[in-house]
């Protein structure tokens, strides 16, 4: 319905209703007039006269956030008869669960790995500790120069270091888990001895029959190792007592001996190398005559 | 008031509107008479014509899901006239963004870690709620276009 020399034509509201648009009409800034459909939904399910009762009852400041939400509830329930608006919201909230599962196995393995960088960065340090004390020790006695009084504790230390990193791996694989469950070590040590995959589908069952199962022969292995750890640390041990000695001796040997004291290197280097045998014992007993003559 | 010929007493629908319940009802066997404001709000809103019309218009088998739908909006709006039940689609929305936008970024972590072997980045800062009295942070998840009427939320909003 027009209004005879105006330029606005008639709101979708009054329109419909066949009846004069004035211009203090509530819904003409809401439903102009080329949106028959939107006003004919929220008509359907509100009717003008609820609109315009929920217009009235609000501040003039919050009609158009009003009108906004009225607008968008009809249509939703236009497009869906029998739920609506509810049915928008509990698919919202489907929506946010799926999220939040994905987030939390997104976030275990992200756990996982960085668990596996940090013991590979651990590892490394050590492993880069032990070749230079390595170093350190073989320089200082192809130099012929008494090793620091630490030489014992170096070797003790280049021998137990793995025993120790390895103790580490264990103990934080099996005794100390990661901050939030066991679940979390068993998808770690998926990771590390299988090729994994994971995606949304959590089952809780089959990572903690992977752990029951990997940790059983991942146990084994480190016992051995260590046992085989203790037995060379045991080995070793006489070395460092007849190397102690050898050194004492190469400390107040005259410098003009540098035949017997390259003798007497070599002779380090062997007992290093070798079993103690009858041929090291005669050469100490040869050093200890060449003692006694200076 | 209850009609000496029938046994059952008159839903929440007829007691509501002080009318004779019929055996054939629409409302009865959804507004039963122990729950009366669920009827006395549906028709607060959303008036008792057009939800008897809404559920001649559903099938039988769904009318029941129909009108626990249509209580649920009209006690939303009634909290909450400005915004009803939209209020809580909008913020359902926005969560449903955060957390697509931070499984995103964790995914990239993951991603970095796993074929790069390098430090993961933290995640992105959740981005800043809106002010007080903004409408611009409203979603509304389900744009509704006409072609015939080119209904477009934004040009909502214009003065009186």
């Amino acid at each position: 319905m027009t209004l005879k020399g105006g330029a606005t034509s008639a709101c979708a509201a009054c329109k419909y209703q066949r009846r004069k648009c004035i211009p203090e009409c509530l819904l003409a800034p809401y439903f102009p007039a080329d949106q028959t459909k939107v006003f004919q939904n929220a008509h359907k399910l509100f009717g003008v006269s609820n609109i315009v009762k929920i217009l009235r009852s609000l501040d003039p400041s919050q009609h158009a956030e009003a009108m906004r939400s009225i607008k968008y509830q009809a249509n939703v329930r236009d497009r869906f008869p029998v739920y609506g608006c509810l049915g928008v919201i509990r698919q919202l909230y489907y929506q946010i669960q799926m999220l939040e599962e994905e987030m939390h196995t997104v976030l275990t393995q992200l756990e996982m790995y960085r668990q596996h960088h940090h013991h590979q960065q651990q590892q490394h340090q050590h492993q880069h500790q032990i070749s230079s004390m390595a170093d350190d020790v073989i320089s200082q006695l192809e130099l012929g120069m008494a090793p620091s009084n630490n030489a014992l504790p170096l070797f003790n230390q280049v021998t137990h270091q793995p025993y120790t990193m390895q103790n580490t791996y264990s103990s934080s694989d099996i005794d100390s888990p990661p901050k939030d469950n066991v679940e979390n070590n068993s998808l770690w040590i998926q990771h590390l001895f299988l090729d994994t995959n994971n995606h949304g589908t959590s089952n809780n069952d089959s990572p903690i029959a992977i752990q029951s199962q990997l940790l059983v022969p991942n146990s084994e292995p480190l016992a051995d190792t260590q046992h085989q750890v203790v037995q060379d640390y045991d080995e070793i041990h006489p070395f460092l007592d007849s190397i102690d000695d050898r050194q004492s001796y190469i400390d107040t040997k005259d410098a003009e001996d540098s035949s017997s004291s390259e003798e007497s290197l070599k002779e380090t280097t062997q007992l290093m190398v070798g079993n103690v045998g009858s041929k090291d014992l005669k050469n100490a007993a040869a050093c200890f005559s060449l003692t006694s003559v200076n | 008031m209850s009609s000496s010929s029938y046994s059952s007493s008159p839903c929440a629908a007829c007691k509501f509107l002080r009318r004779k319940c019929m055996p054939d009802c629409i409302f009865a066997p959804y507004f039963p008479p122990e729950e009366p404001q669920k009827f006395a709000n549906v028709h607060k809103i959303f008036g008792a014509s057009n939800v008897s019309k809404l559920l001649n218009e559903v099938p039988t088998f769904q009318r029941e899901d129909a009108v626990n739908s249509l209580a649920y909006e009209a006690e939303a709006r009634l909290k909450d006239p400005v915004y009803g039940c939209v209020g809580a689609i909008s913020v359902l929305q926005r969560q449903v963004i955060t957390l697509q936008r931070e499984l995103d970024a964790t995914n990239a972590n993951l991603f970095r870690y796993a074929y790069n072997e390098m430090p993961p980045l933290r995640p992105p800062p959740p981005p800043p709620p809106p002010a007080a009295g903004q409408s611009s942070g409203f979603y509304y998840p389900y744009q509704w276009n006409d072609p015939s009427d080119e209904d477009n939320e934004r040009s909502s909003g214009g003065n009186m």
